[in-house]
């Protein structure tokens, strides 16, 4: 494995997290905000709403990888549970989510027909994506909870985070990457 | 693989069962803390048993030295940044915080040591009441999680030794 790729995986810009948020078709407001081009969100409904949409569609995607490598078979028998238990994670992040956007009487978002995964032909290729999905994840969440106004949902994107990290860790450990 | 079942897990499931309404679910377990005073001071508290436990493994299993060393570290980082925000926020400054614990060298203990950080971090959010204060915390939330995430992968690691 070359080292360049690595590094990049290592640390991941914000660009780089943006351009999977928007791939994942989150608002321009939240994607400003996870880039660093804009400070802060009105505050008010809106910007929850705005966040709980951004929170959904990037768990929409993060499915949608772990159904493709299960699906196709591409994790390792030794992976396969972490894989189950992850894609179980976002599946309940993605329901509560959509339940606290369902209260406040919003729309929140279906997943999108296709995501752009590239070849993955291997399982090396097939982590490499999730961990890429799962560090954009992390890191969008970051960027926005100091924006989320009410308390039940603050509550969950911060147990949400801790469920992202863990993921993380686990797939940066199986590539062979520094945990500590 | 397989973990215990505890009280993030529980809260989890609570949260994502359609049937829990939800204000209910995600409060069910969960601390609930009155003051951004009360969330430091459980925070410190809890912070102190993990360095104690870390120290005493590391001592005991020289493998661990680096893992914690690294902890430590971050421990020290995260203290000072809680001193700059207790400054800014009015807050008085904190006491050294006294540990009493048994069994240091338990790597299952020192995981619920490290669980319950964590916890303390992610409930104390809303009680923080400042948006930087939020974005600070959740940041060392994040470097502690990872913190527990190694701890599972370790307490796997002894498993599958057997």
């Amino acid at each position: 494995m070359a080292d360049r790729p690595r590094e990049r995986l290592a640390v991941p810009r914000r660009d780089f997290v943006a351009r999977i948020a928007r791939a994942a078709a989150v608002a321009p407001a939240v994607v400003g905000l996870i880039e660093g081009s804009v400070e802060a969100l009105p505050k008010g409904q809106d910007t929850d709403l705005a966040v709980l949409f951004a929170a959904i569609a990037l768990e929409h995607q993060a499915i949608a990888v772990y159904d493709q490598g299960l699906k196709r078979d591409l994790f390792p028998p030794g992976l396969k549970g972490y894989a189950t238990e992850f894609r179980g994670d976002h599946l309940g992040h993605r329901d509560t989510q959509v339940a606290i956007a369902e209260e406040r009487g919003g729309r929140p978002p279906a997943p999108l027909g296709r995501y752009e995964m590239g070849a993955l032909r291997t399982a090396d290729e097939l982590i490499r994506h999730a961990l890429l999905i799962e560090v954009a994840a992390e890191r969008a969440y970051q960027a926005v909870v100091s924006q989320i106004r009410t308390k039940d949902y603050l509550l969950s994107a911060a147990f949400i985070l801790v469920d992202e990290v863990r993921h993380m860790t686990v797939w940066r450990r199986v590539l062979g990457l520094k945990i500590y | 693989m397989t973990r215990p079942l505890n009280r993030r897990t529980v809260l989890r499931k609570l949260v994502a069962a359609p049937c829990v309404p939800l204000a209910l679910a995600t409060h069910v377990g969960a601390t609930d803390y009155a003051s951004a005073a009360e969330v430091f001071a459980a925070v410190d508290r809890l912070e102190a048993e993990v360095a104690l436990r870390l120290r005493a493994l590391a001592e005991a299993t020289p493998g661990a030295k680096a893992f914690a060393t690294s902890v430590l570290a971050d421990h020290e980082r995260q203290g000072r940044a809680r001193e700059r925000l207790r400054r800014r926020l009015g807050l008085a400054f904190s006491e050294t915080a006294r540990v009493e614990a048994g069994d240091l060298t338990s790597l299952e203990a020192l995981r619920s040591a490290q669980e319950a950080l964590v916890h303390a971090h992610a409930e104390g959010l809303p009680a923080l009441g400042a948006a930087f204060a939020v974005d600070v915390m959740a940041g060392h939330l994040v470097e502690l999680s990872r913190h527990l995430a190694v701890v599972d992968l370790w307490l796997e690691a002894e498993a599958d030794r057997g």
